[in-house]
């Protein structure tokens, strides 16, 4: 919200305080100015100009050639209005001034082969008015070389501010103003009304009717007849300009201003227009049509609250009139509408119908229902004075049930205790008066206040200290440097990730984090997904059912730039449906947190030290196994051939009955779907399954003591054979001599035979107690030929 | 005989002990090994010797001959060996090494560890919650009324009436107050969500991190130790900050904390770093813990901002587009 620096000392002097210190000091006491502007900063480089000469341009009949003087430079300028003349007084905007009316800065050019070096202005060009007749002329007694923003009194700096829902009270330049007083403790007062009535009281022009009090509390209606509907005069549009309103009418623009003074939202209704002179409020039939100021057709529901008169509706209360009883340049007689409503009714109309006004922003926050009377006046009054016309006597005040005052308390000893130091007693109560608290009560204990009709945020002892912390100023509340830390187990949930993180990243892996969010085209396709309700576009209308898409996506963004050796992994939570029914609650949905690597593109490319070598299935299968061997150095996992919708070469991997990962690679129709031309390895391991794998106590094993024996032996088998289940057997028909068990090559030839291959072992033998003899290692190895040839009808090789 | 014998060992082994280089070991093995050389020349003489004396003296040449032989080997050996281990092999050691590319954590992810190191050494605990929470745990729990613009700051991405993608961490308070009765000193990180478009400046997603300290003698001024403790560390000692009241309808009295931001050559200004306060009784009702007998703060900040200020990234899209030419400079 704007807040105009002249205009704010009409409630508060702030004359010695710093732009700078003030800006500081209302920020930091929780309304947060976010721009300062300065308005002569529009009006730079212009300047008040005396037309020295003028001739026709020699090229253009409609062209003028002046001298314009600043008083210290001539300056010839070309001109096109045919008003300008010898020895007028002119706004001169030299070069480098940016017009109002259009935003261009002005350089030096040629017209028409004339040089010229700056612009004599018109009133719209310099934003003032419409009027583009010609040049503005002006008052002959200005000096020539004056600033114009001085000339024209544009001395005044505009703030904007940034007001958190709870205060709405400072949503006006009174309530700006009585924080402001607060903080630097000067006087602040409301302006006087003081207004001659007629005999003939208000009440006998018009009446109004209450039917849903409960969503509207209060509402005052205030007769002015015989107004003249016109401009506003100089100084109440120059208001509303400054902060950034555009003055309508005179009635109009009175109902802005006291918006913006106190905060109080004022409606102006032509009261010939309401049938019967009267105004009902009542809630909206379902489906009822209405057309708002703005011409818009509006379908109401039976929840919006409505202003009408004798026969039809007038407005939408608290969030804008209607065209039907809108005041025109006809209208002589004035209803003014002075409400207080309920903030959720006008939230809930104001939501549904899209449509968010200076009125519903400031009744949805919760106004004053004390202030609708002298609000009220005060319109009166303004409107007396700007349209002329009798102001009726009193005021229609329909209030069915008094709104009670509310109190509160607060204990000194918390308001310390909360802050952690002590704020002096009578600093607690001058801040909580200057605030517009009054005080019911104080004793050795603490002080029980009324709450003024305008902070509907403070209910609690608690919202005392923050009023009391916030004006004293949480700088002056000490930092304290040492504090007590409790000696509590430690608990780390995120430790697990950091160590899968740093195992990846150790193995050549960056980590990415993609969007959560995919189309539905995707979503289908990777899982039983969940819909946004209210997604921002079609393009992230879902949350991701797997974690393959973000790194299809991911690996497609790369290629395009021509990077196409990629490591990825990422972390993540996947979202799925558990049926097919609404989600009413955390049983009908499971989130996952999944464990997703790729690879794709060269493991070794263009290296003097090597060949070139495209990354295989075997490589994944290598990082998954470093991965695991990191992660759990003692646990056997099991690896399964397996068929998946994603992938060729599939292999999920198991530890006891639980599948933790699956991956392999990627089929062929995905990569068409993201643009990818190479093949792309992944595997994704469900986070939730691996944080759940038992690991056991690491206990050191002793170091071994005897020598290893080591024996190669290589079999010709049926090419069919899986090589783990010739390792299998190796395993079964030795004793525990046999340690380890390395297939170093895998060989096929024409030699062999077609459907034959060769696979060598290196078998590792030892005894952990003494050292192994000859005799013990042949008869293993003559046990385990025998096995595997018996087994797989196999042939030692060499033999 | 004999003692000439044990002569030519000394003399021998006296004659090694001066060899150096390949030519002087040589010249040894002339003098002593060759055809002409000593130790033959020794055996020539053998003849001589009288019977008596013959086993004696036989036994005592052919230890010197092998023992010379010996020495003289071994000697060989090891000058040729020292030798051969100091001549430069002929390699190009220009070449690049056989390097093995380590990969990095994401930007977002350093920076997190980078915060969180710092609590844990405060003795904050690390939990963790779901992103897809109920309305519940992240607005109505937490004092946001029902209808009320206090939501309008959060634009939320909502699943229905009841569950939604969450805007902030702070329903791992909620669920962490549940579970654990005070003292309780947590840190919260994680993703978050908000309904807004894509552009340089905003993303549908962001991280959050997020502290909770509950205990009974907890003050505001404790909150700001604390936190100036903290951004010290993460901005340097010499950051210039300041506390600015605000609205939070979880915390009460609430705050922000601004930093003073100077970029090279342009206007300094405040830059919002994070927001905090002492936790609303209300939030403690609702998930009982008694308001009276506990206080809590509360406070908590996204990571991607901070992030890209440090290192001068200016379009948020970055982060989440997985370009391994932006990746590889972390």
């Amino acid at each position: 919200m704007k807040i105009s620096l002249n205009w704010l000392s009409d409630y508060v002097d702030i004359t010695g305080i710093s732009i700078d210190e003030l800006v500081d000091k209302v920020s930091t006491a929780g309304l947060e100015v976010e721009e300062v502007i300065d308005q002569s900063d529009v009006l730079a480089n212009m300047v008040v100009g005396f037309v020295k000469e003028t001739k026709r341009h020699p090229n253009a009949d409609k062209l003028t050639l002046c001298i314009v003087s600043d008083g210290t430079n001539e300056y010839s300028v070309v001109c096109g209005a045919p008003n300008v003349a010898v020895g007028q007084k002119v706004p001169f905007a030299k070069v480098g001034a940016i017009i109002p009316s259009n935003g261009l800065k002005l350089e030096k050019v040629k017209i028409r082969g004339e040089v010229s070096l700056g612009m004599i202005c018109s009133e719209k060009e310099l934003g003032i008015s419409e009027n583009h007749e010609g040049i503005m002329v002006l008052n002959p007694d200005l000096k020539e070389g004056t600033e114009l923003a001085e000339a024209f009194g544009m001395n005044d700096i505009v703030i904007d501010v940034a007001i958190t829902p709870n205060r709405a009270d400072a949503l006006s330049h009174i309530g700006f103003a009585r924080d402001v007083a607060a903080i630097f403790k000067r006087k602040f007062h409301y302006p006087k009304v003081e207004i001659i009535e007629s005999k003939k009281k208000s009440g006998e022009a018009a009446k109004v009717e209450i039917i849903d009090s409960k969503n509207c509390p209060r509402y005052i209606g205030k007769v002015v007849q015989g107004v003249t509907i016109k401009e506003s005069p100089e100084w109440l549009k120059r208001k509303l300009k400054s902060i950034g309103l555009r003055p309508i009418n005179n009635v109009v623009d009175v109902t802005n201003f006291v918006l913006y003074e106190v905060g109080q939202p004022l409606h102006a209704f032509d009261l010939d227009n309401l049938a019967e002179n009267k105004i009902v409020v009542k809630c909206s039939a379902e489906g009822e049509k209405f057309i708002s100021l703005d011409s818009k057709e509006r379908i109401l529901s039976s929840n919006d609250l409505m202003i009408c008169d004798g026969n039809k509706n007038v407005a939408i209360a608290g969030v804008m009139g209607g065209e039907n009883s809108e005041v025109t340049e006809q209208t002589k007689n004035i209803l003014i509408e002075s409400a207080f409503f309920n903030p959720s009714s006008i939230r809930k109309t104001a939501k549904r119908l899209g449509l968010s006004t200076d009125a519903s922003f400031r009744f949805e926050r919760g106004t004053d229902y004390n202030i609708v009377i002298w609000a009220a006046q005060r319109a009166a009054q303004l409107i007396q004075e700007v349209a002329g016309g009798v102001i009726l006597n009193g005021e229609i005040d329909a209030y069915p049930d008094t709104i009670p005052t509310r109190s509160t308390s607060a204990r000194f000893s918390r308001i310390n205790k909360v802050l952690g130091y002590d704020v002096a007693k009578d600093e607690v109560l001058n801040i909580l008066t200057d605030l517009g608290f009054e005080i019911q009560e104080v004793t050795s204990e603490g002080v029980t206040v009324n709450i003024p009709g305008f902070r509907h945020d403070v209910e609690r002892e608690i919202d005392i200290i923050e009023e009391v912390a916030r004006i004293y100023g949480y700088h002056k509340i000490p930092d304290v440097n040492h504090i007590s830390v409790t000696l509590e187990e430690k608990v780390d949930q995120a430790s697990f990730n950091d160590n899968i993180r740093n195992t990846l990243t150790s193995l050549g892996f960056y980590e990415i984090i993609t969007n959560s969010l995919v189309n539905s085209d995707i979503a289908e396709r990777f899982g039983h997904s969940i819909k946004v309700l209210n997604p921002q576009s079609s393009e992230m209308s879902h949350l991701r059912p797997s974690m393959l898409p973000g790194m299809l996506q991911s690996v497609s963004n790369n290629l395009k730039v021509s990077e196409r050796n990629l490591n990825f992994f990422e972390i993540g939570k996947t979202f799925e449906k558990k049926n097919d029914g609404e989600i009413i609650s955390f049983e009908d949905f499971i989130e996952t947190e999944h464990l997703i690597i790729g690879i794709t593109g060269y493991a070794i490319q263009s290296e003097w030290y090597g060949k070139d070598k495209l990354f295989d299935i075997f490589d994944l299968k290598g990082f998954v196994e470093s991965f695991l061997m990191s992660i759990f150095p003692k646990i056997q996992f099991t690896f399964q051939q397996k068929k998946s919708d994603f992938f060729d070469l599939t292999f999920s991997i198991g530890v006891k009955e639980n599948e933790i990962g699956i991956g392999g690679k990627v089929k062929s129709e995905l990569l068409v779907l993201f643009d990818v031309n190479q093949d792309l390895f992944t595997y994704i391991f469900n986070i939730d399954r691996l944080k759940e794998v038992e690991v056991s106590e690491q206990t050191f094993t002793d170091l071994l003591k005897f020598p290893k024996v080591y024996r190669d032996v290589a079999f010709i088998l049926d090419k069919t054979v899986e090589s783990d289940k010739v390792t299998e057997i190796i395993k079964g028909a030795s004793s525990n001599l046999l340690h380890q068990i390395k297939l170093f090559d895998i060989f096929q030839s024409d030699s062999l035979g077609e459907e034959k291959k060769s696979l060598a072992f290196q078998l590792e033998f030892y005894d952990s107690d003494k050292t192994l003899t000859e005799k013990e290692v042949e008869k293993d190895l003559r046990n385990i030929i025998k096995a595997v040839e018996k087994t797989f009808y196999a042939q030692l090789r060499g033999s | 005989m004999l003692s000439k014998i044990s002569e030519t060992r000394k003399s021998f082994d006296e004659d090694l002990s001066k060899v150096s280089n390949l030519k002087s070991l040589e010249e040894l093995r002339i003098k002593y090994l060759s055809r002409k050389g000593i130790v033959p020349q020794l055996f020539e003489g053998f003849q001589d010797v009288s019977r008596e004396e013959k086993k004696n003296v036989g036994q005592a040449l052919n230890e010197l001959k092998i023992f010379t032989q010996n020495q003289y080997d071994l000697f060989k050996e090891k000058l040729e060996n020292s030798l051969k281990s100091s001549e430069e092999p002929d390699i190009d050691i220009s070449l690049p090494g056989r390097k093995i590319e380590l990969g990095s954590k994401h930007l977002i992810t350093q920076t997190l560890d980078e915060i969180k190191e710092v609590f844990k050494g405060l003795g904050f605990s690390v939990y963790e919650g779901p992103e897809l929470e109920s309305d519940y745990n992240n607005f109505g729990a937490l004092n946001f009324p029902d209808d009320h613009p206090a939501r309008d700051m959060q634009d939320t991405f909502f699943i229905n009436k009841n569950f939604l993608l969450r805007t902030h961490t702070s329903p791992v308070q909620i669920r962490l107050m549940q579970q654990k009765k005070p003292p309780i000193r947590a840190l919260m990180p994680g993703k978050v969500f908000r309904n807004e478009a894509i552009s340089a400046k905003s993303y549908c997603l962001f991280h959050q991190i997020e502290g909770l300290v509950v205990d009974t003698d907890i003050t505001f001024a404790e909150l700001k130790g604390t936190l100036v403790g903290f951004i010290k560390q993460f901005f340097g000692k010499d950051v210039v900050y300041r506390f600015r009241a605000s609205f939070f309808p979880f915390t009460e009295p609430s705050a922000e904390m601004d930093i003073w931001w100077q970029p090279k050559g342009k206007a300094g200004r405040w830059l919002e770093i994070l927001g905090c306060g002492m936790v609303d009784p209300n939030v403690l009702i609702n998930v009982g813990i008694d308001p009276e007998k506990y206080i809590g703060y509360a406070f908590g900040m996204g990571i991607e901002r901070p992030a890209m200020r440090k290192y001068g990234i200016d379009d948020i899209r970055i982060l989440f587009d997985s370009d391994i030419r932006f990746l590889r400079q972390f």
